[in-house]
């Protein structure tokens, strides 16, 4: 049922999904109460800061809630992948948990799905023509996951490729909305994310206003699709503006 | 974490908070509109022509920044200069790299650039000195002249087509660099000058500043010009490299080597330009000082450098009024 637009052939299902589930709301009428006490339209306060990471070209350490992610960028550099000479460069992306991410202590796992959705997140918004015949690679680690981890990689991820100085288009933010029953809620917890009937994920470009990815999973109605597209919007606009402060900051602290 | 990253003192931080302000009212570029980040508007006039230079393009009849930086203009060009970007290197620039392979007909050496440059073994002066066509003896040979790890000094020759880097290190002062340190910092804290091999007599320091950041520090070395030795000697010349080999550093030796090099050290922290005045500046207050090797990465020596700087640049100032 779920078929992301233009990606890998990989179903994607809703995490720990269980074949069988009783209902959450025994009543239609209940509404689900948010662990962390915020209304249904309303996002974590984010936390940004670049140069987390001395030795790469780029770094930037993300804070939403309990969820905090580390990416950093290396390039352009040579690789071997990248020795037949083309007009566009490449870009690399590599997602992976720590092992102490997740509640349950487990090995830290490398995720290509997550690493495939970044890279098409992100490629939309780079100018790879400026950097033929070399390689930009993104590491993103995920130190704590509370919910709605890649979102947050994807807006920390092209922090970091401005810090390092890589042409873009745009800065990219990133949204999540989980349909629970009859509400939606943006920016979920992990707990959420458990109990939901479908999600959205929409990442864009705020200023230039273009949607470089979007992904739906699980049942969806039409009202609430074009509700949730624009909740996704707004929220990302003024992720893209909490952003933006970030990056004067940083640049006028270097500044001397 | 970038950035200054010392244990201050309350006091310290003071000092540093101030000298750091005044050096900022000091420098004449304290313009905050100038600064963008990707997707800015950059205010220009459009009635008049202008030129999009790099970090910039159109969107809607606007023109937007890409880079996150400042806004540079010059006469009619205006671009975006990206404050953390890779070195660019220009035609003639002086770099200092590290070889990382060996291949046929060629090195290839990491300068901090997005593609390793290249140095072709005929852009080489050849050890007995005589200028010839490179042979596959010679080819074979490659290793005996720079092997995998070696640090280099040369030149950039040109760029081919495909925007590589060529390099040529065809006079003695370029070539192998042995007993020093190489350094590595941020390739804008070098600035252009005429010259980039400082001899520092009283330390017997030779200090190559790299335009791609990497610096050496290390001993001095004698600089013989290849064409005036002539065939007799040239048994003999193979033997010296050898006894050098053996011959010990001395302790004086390794010591200034090390002062110069936390002097860079300190200096790149801070984010001043390098050159070779105020690295000696720099070494001389730490010995006036009298402060130990080890303590010169301590807080408190890079609130003094700071606050002589503030100085210094105020005097400067001054005096040019």
């Amino acid at each position: 049922m779920a078929a992301k637009p233009g990606s890998a052939p990989v179903t994607y299902s809703p995490n720990l999904g269980q074949k069988t589930r009783p209902p959450i709301f025994k009543d239609n009428d209940l509404d689900w109460v948010r662990p962390d006490g915020r209304g249904f339209h309303q996002c974590r306060p984010a936390f940004f800061r670049t140069g987390a990471v001395n030795s790469a070209s780029g770094s930037a350490y993300a804070e939403l809630g309990s969820t905090k992610v580390i990416v950093s960028v290396f390039g352009p550099r040579e690789s071997k992948k990248a020795m037949m000479y083309s007009d566009t460069g490449r870009l690399n992306c590599n997602f992976s948990y720590t092992t102490f991410a997740t509640p349950v202590r487990g090995q830290g796992s490398d995720h290509k799905e997550f690493s495939s959705m970044l890279h098409k997140a992100l490629e939309g918004a780079i100018m790879l023509e400026t950097f033929p015949k070399t390689t930009v690679d993104v590491f993103a680690l995920v130190l704590e996951s509370g919910g709605s981890d890649l979102p947050v990689v994807i807006s920390c991820a092209s922090l970091a490729l401005a810090d390092a100085g890589i042409m873009m288009y745009d800065l990219v933010a990133a949204v999540s909305v989980s349909c629970l029953g009859k509400n939606l809620v943006i920016d979920p917890v992990l707990e959420e994310e458990s109990y939901q009937d479908g999600s959205l994920m929409l990442t864009c470009m705020p200023s230039r206003n273009e949607v470089t990815q979007l992904t739906f999973t699980g049942e969806w109605s039409t009202p609430d699709i074009n509700e949730a597209m624009q909740l996704c919007l707004d929220a990302c606009s003024k992720l893209g503006k909490v952003m933006r402060t970030c990056l004067k900051e940083a640049a006028s602290a270097s500044q001397e | 974490m970038r950035g200054l990253q010392l244990p201050l003192s309350q006091t310290q931080r003071i000092r540093l908070q101030r000298a750091l302000e005044k050096l900022q009212s000091l420098s004449c570029k304290a313009n905050s509109d100038a600064s963008v980040t990707v997707a800015d508007t950059i205010p220009v006039n459009y009635e008049d022509a202008f030129l999009k230079g790099h970090g910039t393009t159109d969107l809607n009849g606007d023109l937007v920044a890409t880079v996150c930086g400042v806004v540079e203009r010059i006469n009619k060009l205006v671009y975006v200069r990206a404050l953390r970007a890779r070195y660019k290197p220009e035609v003639g620039d002086i770099v200092v790299g590290r070889v990382v392979e060996v291949s046929q007909k060629r090195w290839r050496l990491e300068i901090n650039f997005s593609l390793d440059a290249i140095l072709m073994l005929s852009s080489m002066n050849m050890p007995d000195g005589i200028q010839r066509r490179r042979t596959a003896l010679d080819e074979l040979n490659m290793r005996c002249i720079f092997e995998e790890n070696d640090v280099v000094c040369a030149e950039v020759r040109n760029f081919q087509h495909d925007g590589s880097l060529q390099l040529q290190a065809r006079s003695q002062k370029y070539g192998k660099l042995e007993k020093g340190q190489l350094l590595i910092v941020d390739p804008y804290l070098v600035k252009k000058s005429k010259q980039h091999f400082h001899h520092l007599e009283q330390f017997g320091i030779d200090l190559i500043l790299g335009h791609n950041g990497f610096i050496w520090v290390g001993e001095h070395v004698e600089a013989r010009d290849s064409m005036v030795v002539d065939q007799a000697n040239s048994s003999e010349q193979s033997r010296v490299p050898e006894e050098k080999n053996q011959t010990h550093t001395p302790l004086e030796m390794r010591q200034n080597i090390c002062r110069i090099a936390n002097a860079v050290r300190v200096l790149s922290t801070l984010g001043f330009s390098i050159d070779a005045d105020l690295i000696l500046e720099t070494v001389e207050l730490s010995s006036t000082v009298k402060i130990d090797i080890h303590d010169m990465l301590g807080s408190e020596f890079h609130v003094l450098v700071a606050e002589r700087e503030a100085e210094r640049r105020s005097l400067m100032g001054k005096r040019k009024r």
